[in-house]
This record gives C-alpha cells, sequence and structure tokens, in this order.
C-alpha cells in the first residue's frame, strides 16, 4: 500500500514538475506580433478586427486595433501564424508570419476599399504595402488595371447572381450524389431478392421455399429503387445549367451512361409487371417480359458504371491519362 | 549675343531631353504563360491548368510594379463538373479574376532569382506571400519566370471541397511558368 502510494505521489510529481518545466519554457520564448493598421489613404483604422491564428494548432486568438490603429498581442510561443484583419467598409488582409523565439514582429497593414458586392474588387489596383518584406518597396504603386491587361469589363465583372446559379447547382448536384449512393443500396438488393422472387415454380406451383414473402420483397425494393431513382434523376435534370460549359472528362461518361440506365429504369418494372401478370395466369414468363431481368442487370450495370465514373480515383483513369 | 543663344539652346535642350529621360521607364509584357494549381485528395490528385493569365509590368525610377491576372474559370482540370464546382466553391462567379500584383526592384530583374512580394486577389480576399523566390532564364530577347505561389485555401477562405467526407489538403500550390518580353 505504502509503494503504491510513493508511486502515485512520484507519477504526480513528474507531471507537476514536466508543466512547471514546459511553462518555464513557454514564457521563456514567447514573442510579440504588433502593428499599426491603416487605410489607403494612410489613416489609421481604429478599433479593426485582429485575428492571429496558430496554424500548427489552429488555435486563434483575436485583438482589436486601438484609437491610434495599434495592436498588440504579446505572449506568443514560436512558431506560424496567420494574421487577418477586418474593418468595417474595409477588405479583409491576411498574412502569414513566422516566430523564432522572443522576437517582436511588426505587421503594419494597409487595408484598401471593400469591393463592392457585385464584381471585382480590383479593376484598379491600390497600394499595398508589404510588412516584413526583405524588399519592400516604397515607391508609389502601379497604376496598371485589368484594362490595360486587355480584359473587357464583361470578363472582370462578377456576378451575385452568377453565384447564386453555380451555388443552387452545386447543392443539387451534392443532393444527386448522395440519392445516386443511396438508391444503389436498394438496387443491390433487388437484383439479389429476383432469382428468388418468382410467383411459381418450374412445375408450375406455387412456390413455397422460398415463400411468396420473397416476391413481396422484391416488388418493395424494386419500387424504391424506382422511386429513389428518379428523384435522383430529378435533382441533375433540373440542376441550373451553365451556358457556354461543354461537358468534358468523366462527366461525358457518366451522362452517356444515362442513355442506358434511364430507359432500362423504365423498362424494368413494366417487364416486371409483365412477368408477374403471366406467372399469375399460371403461364410460363415469355415474350418480352422474358427480358426483365437481362434487362435489370444491364441497368444496373450501366448504373454502377455511371457511379465508379464520377467516383473512381483520378490517377487511375486511363481516359485521364 | 552668343552666349546668350548658346544658354537658350542649352535651356532649350534641358528641357525637352529632360523628360525624355524621364520617361524612359521599361515595359514588359506576358507573352505566354502556363498556371497550374495542384489539388490533393487521399484518392485524387489534381491538376487544374491555364494558359489565359495577361499580365503587364512597369519599371520606373528603379522600381518595377508588375500586375498579371487570370481568369479563374480559364483553370482547365481536365473535368468540367469539376471545374464548374471549383469556381463555385472559389466564388468566381462574384469574384471571376485572380489578379497578382507584385513590386520589386528593377536590379532583382537581372538576377537568376528573384525574390517577390505577392498580393494575390483572388475569391473574393487578399492574401500576402513574402519573398517568394522564382527562376529567371533569359532566353533572347524574352526572359522566363518559374517558381510556386504556396497558396492555401484558408488563406482565401475558401471552403475545402470533399469527396467521401474526406476534404482535400488545404495547400493548393500553384506553379508559375511564364515568359516576358521586353517593350
Amino acid at each position: 500500500m505504502k509503494r503504491k502510494m510513493e508511486k502515485i505521489a512520484a507519477g504526480v510529481g513528474i507531471v507537476i514538475l514536466s508543466l512547471l518545466t514546459q511553462s518555464s519554457l513557454r514564457a521563456q520564448t514567447v514573442a510579440t506580433i504588433s502593428g499599426t493598421i491603416t487605410d489607403s489613404s494612410r489613416q489609421v483604422v481604429p478599433h479593426a478586427s485582429v485575428s492571429i491564428e496558430d496554424v500548427d494548432t489552429g488555435q486563434s486568438i483575436e485583438t482589436r486595433t486601438d484609437s491610434a490603429g495599434v495592436y498588440t498581442e504579446p505572449n506568443l510561443a514560436p512558431g506560424n501564424y496567420t494574421v487577418s484583419v477586418a474593418a468595417e467598409g474595409l477588405s479583409t488582409k491576411t498574412v502569414k508570419s513566422k516566430l523564432t523565439g522572443a522576437t517582436e514582429q511588426s505587421i503594419d497593414l494597409a487595408l484598401n476599399a471593400a469591393p463592392p458586392q457585385q464584381g471585382n474588387p480590383a479593376n484598379q489596383l491600390p497600394a499595398a504595402p508589404q510588412p516584413n518584406a526583405p524588399n519592400a518597396p516604397s515607391n508609389p504603386p502601379s497604376s496598371l488595371s485589368l484594362q490595360d491587361l486587355g480584359f473587357t469589363s464583361a470578363q472582370t465583372q462578377g456576378s451575385a447572381q452568377r453565384q447564386a446559379l453555380l451555388n443552387k447547382r452545386t447543392h443539387m448536384l451534392k443532393v444527386h450524389q448522395t440519392l445516386g449512393l443511396i438508391t444503389a443500396v436498394p438496387m443491390f438488393a433487388t437484383l439479389i431478392s429476383g432469382p428468388q422472387a418468382k410467383a411459381k415454380g418450374k412445375n408450375g406451383q406455387p412456390i413455397t421455399e422460398p415463400t411468396s414473402a420473397n416476391l413481396d420483397l422484391h416488388i418493395a425494393l424494386g419500387g424504391l429503387t424506382t422511386g429513389l431513382y428518379f428523384t435522383t434523376a430529378y435533382y441533375a435534370m433540373f440542376a441550373p445549367k451553365i451556358p457556354g460549359v461543354k461537358p468534358k472528362g468523366a462527366i461525358r461518361l457518366h451522362r452517356d451512361l444515362e442513355w442506358i440506365h434511364g430507359p432500362g429504369m423504365i423498362a424494368t418494372p413494366i417487364l416486371g409487371i409483365m412477368a408477374y401478370k403471366q406467372e399469375n395466369a399460371g403461364e410460363k414468363v415469355h415474350g418480352i417480359a422474358s427480358a426483365h431481368a437481362p434487362v435489370a442487370y444491364a441497368t444496373a450495370i450501366a448504373y454502377g458504371a455511371a457511379i465508379v465514373a464520377v467516383s473512381w480515383p483520378i490517377h487511375w483513369k486511363f481516359w485521364e491519362r | 549675343m552668343i552666349k546668350t543663344m548658346n544658354k537658350k539652346i542649352l535651356i532649350a535642350f534641358l528641357l525637352f531631353a529632360l523628360p525624355m529621360f524621364a520617361q524612359a521607364d521599361t515595359q514588359w509584357l506576358l507573352e505566354q504563360s502556363t498556371l497550374s494549381y495542384h489539388m490533393s485528395h487521399p484518392m485524387h490528385e489534381v491538376d487544374g491548368v491555364s494558359h489565359a493569365a495577361k499580365g503587364k509590368g512597369i519599371c520606373h525610377a528603379g522600381q518595377c510594379n508588375f500586375l498579371i491576372a487570370v481568369p479563374v474559370k480559364s483553370f482547365d482540370s481536365g473535368d468540367s463538373n469539376r471545374d464548374l464546382h471549383m469556381i463555385q466553391t472559389t466564388r468566381g462567379g462574384q469574384f471571376p479574376m485572380v489578379i497578382v500584383r507584385t513590386q520589386f526592384p528593377e536590379a532583382a530583374t537581372a538576377s537568376p532569382t528573384i525574390y517577390a512580394d505577392l498580393e494575390v486577389q483572388f475569391a473574393g480576399q487578399t492574401a500576402h506571400y513574402s519573398h517568394v523566390p522564382f527562376q529567371r532564364v533569359t532566353q533572347g530577347n524574352e526572359v522566363r519566370i518559374t517558381g510556386t505561389i504556396p497558396a492555401t485555401c484558408s488563406d482565401f477562405k475558401i471552403e475545402r471541397p470533399s469527396f467521401l467526407t474526406v476534404p482535400i489538403k488545404n495547400e493548393i500550390p500553384v506553379k508559375v511558368d511564364m515568359t516576358w518580353r521586353k517593350m
């Protein structure tokens, strides 16, 4: 008992000592980041939000500039940091900084006027002083503009509407993707349950083993698959189209396979109903109804291939080599 | 009389000649370029390439200012669906251009390695990269510049696209290969 207590005490002692040592080491190597935030007319920006993020740990410290536009953040451990500054009406600026040892890093930033909500922020580029840059310029900025480069305003002007269209497209295609993967589960189960779902045996007698419950299960799974499939298709068909974009790459194969599994998903249930009716009438499944199973398999294979086309690791895709 | 004439001629010469010397700026034009971003995922390695960048540079009073811009939609990764998703993720509908500004002393244009401070505007954000090395090779009247901009998604507050719930790596280094011509 005594020995056990001694071990625990020793363990606690080691932990405390370790913490004290770390704390002591940390205290010896703290660094400071400070600076002055100005706008493009060199006026100081009070109350600007300053976020200092430790890149390695992901922890960030928030502070603000004082009335003189100055911020200071002491007690920083050596490491890589990202300093982001934001202020109302001004664009956000982010710079990276590396603190080595107990240093005082000065990062002064000039914030440009915030860009309009619609449009590109930099048709005419303002000054951009570089903090702590070894070859930082001191003369006025270039007056070069995007128009000088030969870009038209149609090319450089953004549109919130266009972005909203892209956002809606991405959202709908993400739903399409998720539903598509979910649909594959009952589709696979329907294929497995199919061979055991005959209403009548080879001798024309009702199947008792496996029971008719297999047929009910097969029909239920088929119905679920059909419902999910067409819901999935809806999200792809009605996702906004982006004018001027020609399908290229894996998406082309994905789309081409629609011409197999799309008609297949319409034909399979129809053929299944026909086969079911023929069997129930005491007939052997014949005519076009006998194609139910092959059409179902072809549909499922095309569907699986369509998923693989857009999911397979790209560096393994022979058509992208 | 002759002395007065000489003075007048000298003043006239200086008046005409000085502005000519003062305006002796050097201009650079981007002739051709290949910019490519690299996106890394445990199951995907993607490179998007653009040749659509345009750029100009002006060197004045020993200081050079360069502006390079490229449409976001010009990057081609070999899959139109992925490219559209990239445009959406990087807010390219609203901010359709990637704009890079850099300034450095004119003397640096002669060294084999140029260390540039870059201001990159992309996805509605501005990020700065200090001391980025670019290799310079002179080919006749043209200068070829190659290097890599160590961009990350978080620099531009871009939500990392994910595949099978696993997001891509934060790093999206942009390789630069540009040929500039002195005008």
